[in-house]
């Protein structure tokens, strides 16, 4: 069963996909898709796995956000 | 026309998804086929038998641990490539119209605080390499921190004062610090007990204890020099 | 059925957010956006997999002395963990490649590189 803290992450977390899909500034969407590890290292941890929420939490939030902002500043920075 | 395309293949996606969720045992059924067979087992007798407090450790390293070999070697191998890739094509010079690009200055909270903070990140994260099969933690997630870490002083110092961490004679034995590791303690674990990781008897678990350690040290120091290494390159002009 | 969906709201949850990541690598044109939602699928999926180990109640697996059962299963975790290392592998590897591929080409639409040559 789930309580209404559940269901109020995963909302946030279908919200924030959307915004990243819609978002035509591809720093704001990196930093949309952070936010977006965050939540899911959140919701990890809820459920009892902190090994993975962790692990989450540092490669999502840390290395792949680093790696696409890196790749942002050496190619374009909007949506054409 | 491209749009109801789209929209037709993502409801056909959905669709039988949707239908195999809902024939599923119930969400968090504790009499669910998943929990009862292997599980179980690996539960109550995970501590025993494998010698590690932290049951995912222990199926990572003990029960799956030529899996843990695999992804080792998949990390290491895209290292490889992205380095094949990027070395030796520079970017081609750009005239902003013969003004020269000015850098965007770096704020001195930031460079503060990272260079204050930068100790105590080192230690937590050898705190997390080494309680990895007691607490929650392990040799991957210590090795991502201190390559974070890496990469924030790379910032913030420039790049010519944290090259020193990664000698060029050294860095591929850094990089592969991980498989290294491996293969060595599948060796001794050959010596003792005949099997390729072969952990010994339940009752020499110092042994065991250190041939972990090892493999925990080995994959920390790998990923951060491989995550470092990326970045470095990434960044380079 | 929309009762059995209303218990495993976890795994329509995940369905979902995979069907808007493949929605993103489809419908959207520049690599670096194709390439966030490819991310979203795989964590998506690496969600699924751990709401499957998932326990009413249960604990991390941690074995300590006050440790109480039930336990969440400790399979799907160790699996996952591999993912998110296999995830983050191919992720620098392709914007090592779109790097490589914009200064080769000035673009990184798709549709431009398509009449490129």
């Amino acid at each position: 069963m789930s309580t209404a803290f559940d269901i109020m992450l995963l909302l946030f977390l279908i919200a924030t996909a959307l915004a990243v899909a819609r978002a035509k500034d591809l720093l704001a969407a990196a930093l949309i898709f952070s936010s977006y590890s965050l939540v899911m290292c959140l919701l990890w941890q809820h459920r009892g796995a902190p090994d993975v929420a962790m692990t989450e939490a540092a490669v999502g939030a840390g290395i792949t956000t680093v790696l696409f902002l890196v790749t942002i500043g050496r190619t374009t920075r909007r949506e054409k | 026309m491209k749009k109801a395309l789209v929209a037709a293949l993502l409801v056909l996606t959905a669709i039988p998804l949707l239908i195999g969720v809902a024939s599923m045992p119930p969400h968090g059924d504790p009499d669910a086929p998943m929990h009862t067979h292997v599980s179980a087992r690996y539960i109550e007798q995970g501590e025993e038998e494998a010698g590690a407090a932290n049951i995912v450790t222990a199926v990572i390293l003990n029960y799956r641990g030529l899996d843990t070999a695999g992804e080792v070697t998949v990390i290491f191998t895209a290292l490889a490539a992205a380095l094949a890739v990027l070395i030796g094509f520079p970017a081609p010079p750009k005239d902003n119209d013969g003004v020269p690009a000015a850098p965007a200055p770096l704020s001195p909270v930031v460079s503060f605080v990272v260079r204050l903070l930068a100790p105590f990140i080192v230690l937590f994260s050898v705190y997390v390499i080494l309680n990895g099969h007691v607490t929650p933690g392990g040799g991957f997630q210590g090795g991502a921190i201190l390559g974070g870490l890496f990469i924030a002083l790379t910032i913030v110092l420039g790049e010519g004062r944290t090259r020193v961490l990664l000698p060029r004679r050294g860095a591929p034995w850094m990089q592969g610090a991980a498989l290294l590791a491996f293969v060595a303690v599948g060796i001794l674990g050959t010596a003792l007990t005949g099997y390729f990781l072969g952990y010994p008897a339940e009752s020499q678990h110092l042994v065991t204890e250190l041939m972990m350690l090892v493999i925990e040290v080995g994959i920390g120091l790998g990923g951060a020099a491989i995550f470092a290494t990326i970045f470095l390159q990434m960044e380079e002009e | 059925m929309l009762e059995a969906l209303w218990n495993n709201v976890d795994y329509v949850a995940s369905v979902v957010l995979f069907c808007i990541g493949l929605y993103i690598i489809i419908a959207k044109n520049n690599l670096i956006k194709k390439f966030l939602g490819l991310n979203i699928m795989e964590t998506a999926v690496f969600s699924f997999i751990v709401a499957l180990g998932v326990v009413d109640g249960g604990e991390p697996p941690i074995m300590g002395p006050d440790a109480t059962p039930p336990f969440a299963s400790p399979i799907p975790q160790a699996l996952v963990l591999t993912g998110i290392v296999v995830a983050v592998s191919t992720t620098a590897l392709a914007l090592s490649l779109i790097i490589r591929i914009y200064r080769q080409c000035g673009t990184i639409e798709a549709d431009e590189l398509r009449e490129m040559e």
